[in-house]
């Protein structure tokens, strides 16, 4: 493949992207490419692990250093732009551990030769990039504002940052460098949000969890924790959640009918990814945005601000 | 918002004020019902004793046990203050669930109380609050995967009984994963439910307008052109070589 150009970026789409949540991910490359950078996906990328490898020792840093190997040979590029939550948090981890352990390093590097995919060792010397980090640092709130046609004016959004976007900051390192987002209480996608018209409510369970890792072997817990979130968000005025995450849309967008069969009426909120908003406001169409894949039907509040 | 069924506290139960109550036996905590110390009435929730106890039987082996492997490396640096149960997701749920306490058992090698919140250890939800706020990054949470690798070591049996379906499902993660290179949402999903046998439910109301909505639309179908990484093959060798030659608990044992 050819090496990146200027304002391109490799990209990690992991695998509920390019599957049961496409609509994350058109909008995503929809909203980056308006604010001038195409994110070109990486050939033969794997599975990072999402979270179920980490007791298997290097193998839970291989599998997502496979990805970053991927990028810097067949791209050219050092860093890696994903837009899950999951997935950054695994990157994250990895990098973050193999920078300070040699033993992990060399670990993982012995099994990189035993493959024998690539020429070169492993050098934990690029980044992962969250996509809303990414856009904020790279583009600003400004590239945001400017390129804004349809300002949401009216539309109340409850931003849900969920748990790894922000979280552990000895691997993301939030708080720790300047141009990094809060740990405790992020706030870019609410600069986001603002600067494309729409209003930000508070609601007090911005980086709660949606208990999306045991959605399959504890529905309890992660219902009960997703039907706090809806309702207080509900409560608080929002018509819509934007979410970062897939997996958080898992937990409160296709699980949302059963959480309201169990929970009630309280419950019932549209949820929509924070880059479906910002497309709609620089002027893409709601089919291009893909609203229509959300199982909790946020094209009808939509109509109903007229938009 | 307890969810634990099995914990039925009587309205005057003995010490119910202490938090971790569950931690404490019976014939530890001494309440009076008036009692003077040095002339003051000393009434209410502050009559309650815990008398002190000592812990004798170290197993210093088990804590070099979990300090070698990649997720239970830190464990040597946890200092008790209990920072993690304070911000923990999962312990206002389950009251019995206190990663503190549980870092404590495996920190003295205390496998008779570990045996006995077996079926609470798995609740984590990987939230990584308490690694978030743990002043000795610990790490906690990644603390709660060694515990799952000590239990799966020491109590086969009871994790065969109590914990059989969170088994099975990470064994389908793991298959998947190491399998194909890539995850299959709809298949993960349907095997799943078919594995805690609720195979009916995905032909219920809710779970097939879901399914009618994605062959509509076509997402259906492009989960089926997801494929395989090319040359995954590779990788697959290598990652299964590896886990049979561990030398740690994190080694494959089937």
């Amino acid at each position: 493949m050819d090496k990146l150009k200027e304002n391109q970026a490799a990209y990690y789409p992991g695998c509920a992207l390019l599957t049961i949540d496409r609509a994350y991910n058109n909008s995503s490359k929809l909203v980056s490419k308006k604010m001038g950078i195409e994110l070109v996906e990486i050939p033969d990328y794997n599975c990072c692990g999402i979270g179920e490898m980490k007791s298997k020792g290097a193998v839970s840093m291989y599998m997502p250093l496979r990805n970053m190997m991927i990028a810097k040979d067949s791209l050219g590029s050092k860093d890696l732009v994903m837009a899950c939550s999951v997935c950054y948090h695994e990157f994250k981890r990895s990098i973050a551990r193999v920078r300070e352990n040699q033993n992990e390093l060399s670990a993982v590097n012995g099994l990189f030769k035993e493959t024998g995919e690539f020429k070169d060792e492993y050098a934990p010397d690029g980044e992962a990039r969250h996509i809303l980090e990414f856009l904020y640092n790279e583009k600003g709130v400004e590239a945001a504002k400017k390129n804004t046609v349809k300002p949401l004016k009216g539309l109340k959004v409850a931003p849900y940052y969920g748990c790894l976007y922000s979280r552990p900051s000895m691997y993301t390192f939030t708080d720790k460098k300047p141009q990094m987002d809060n740990s405790e209480r992020p706030y870019f996608m609410h600069d986001f949000l603002e600067a494309v018209g729409a209003e930000t409510v508070f609601y007090g369970n911005e980086v709660q969890c949606c208990g999306g890792r045991n959605v399959i072997q504890d529905e309890e817990t992660s219902f009960a924790l997703c039907s706090q979130t809806l309702s207080k968000a509900k409560k608080a005025g929002a018509d819509v959640i934007a979410l970062i995450c897939p997996k958080c849309a898992g937990a409160l967008d296709v699980n949302q009918p059963k959480i309201v069969e169990k929970f009630g009426q309280d419950s019932e909120l549209p949820i929509v990814y924070l880059t479906q908003l910002m497309a709609l406001a620089f002027g893409f169409s709601k089919k291009e945005a893909e609203f229509g894949d959300m199982i909790s039907e946020p094209l009808k509040i939509l109509k109903e601000k007229g938009f | 918002m307890a969810l634990e069924k099995n914990e039925s506290r009587p309205v005057a139960e003995k010490g119910e004020h202490i938090i971790a109550r569950h931690l404490i036996d019976d014939d530890s905590i001494k309440e009076e019902k008036n009692l003077v110390i040095d002339g003051v009435d000393v009434s209410g929730r502050w009559n309650t004793f815990i008398l002190s106890r000592v812990d004798s039987e170290f197993d210093r082996s088990f804590f070099n046990e979990i300090k070698e492997t990649v997720v239970g490396s830190r464990i040597n640096r946890c200092w008790q203050c209990g920072m993690c149960t304070a911000s923990c997701t999962v312990t206002p749920l389950y009251r019995r669930f206190n990663p503190r306490a549980f870092i404590y058992m495996m920190q003295l090698g205390n496998l008779k109380e570990l045996k006995k919140y077996i079926d609470v250890a798995w609740r984590c939800v990987g939230c990584y609050k308490c690694s978030q706020r743990c002043p000795k990054q610990v790490n906690p949470a990644e603390m709660m995967e060694a515990l799952a690798l000590v239990v799966k070591k020491y109590f086969p049996e009871e994790v065969e009984t109590k914990l059989k379906l969170d088994e099975e499902v990470k064994k389908i993660y793991e298959d998947m994963i190491l399998g194909h290179g890539r995850l299959d949402l709809a298949k993960l999903h349907t095997s799943s439910m078919q594995k805690a046998g609720r195979a009916k439910e995905l032909l219920g109301r809710i779970e097939r307008d879901a399914i009618f909505k994605m062959a509509k639309d076509g997402r259906a179908f492009s989960i089926l052109k997801l494929g395989k990484p090319r040359g995954w093959g590779r990788s697959k060798d290598a990652i299964e070589n590896y886990l049979k030659n561990l030398k740690t608990i994190e080694r494959n044992t089937d």
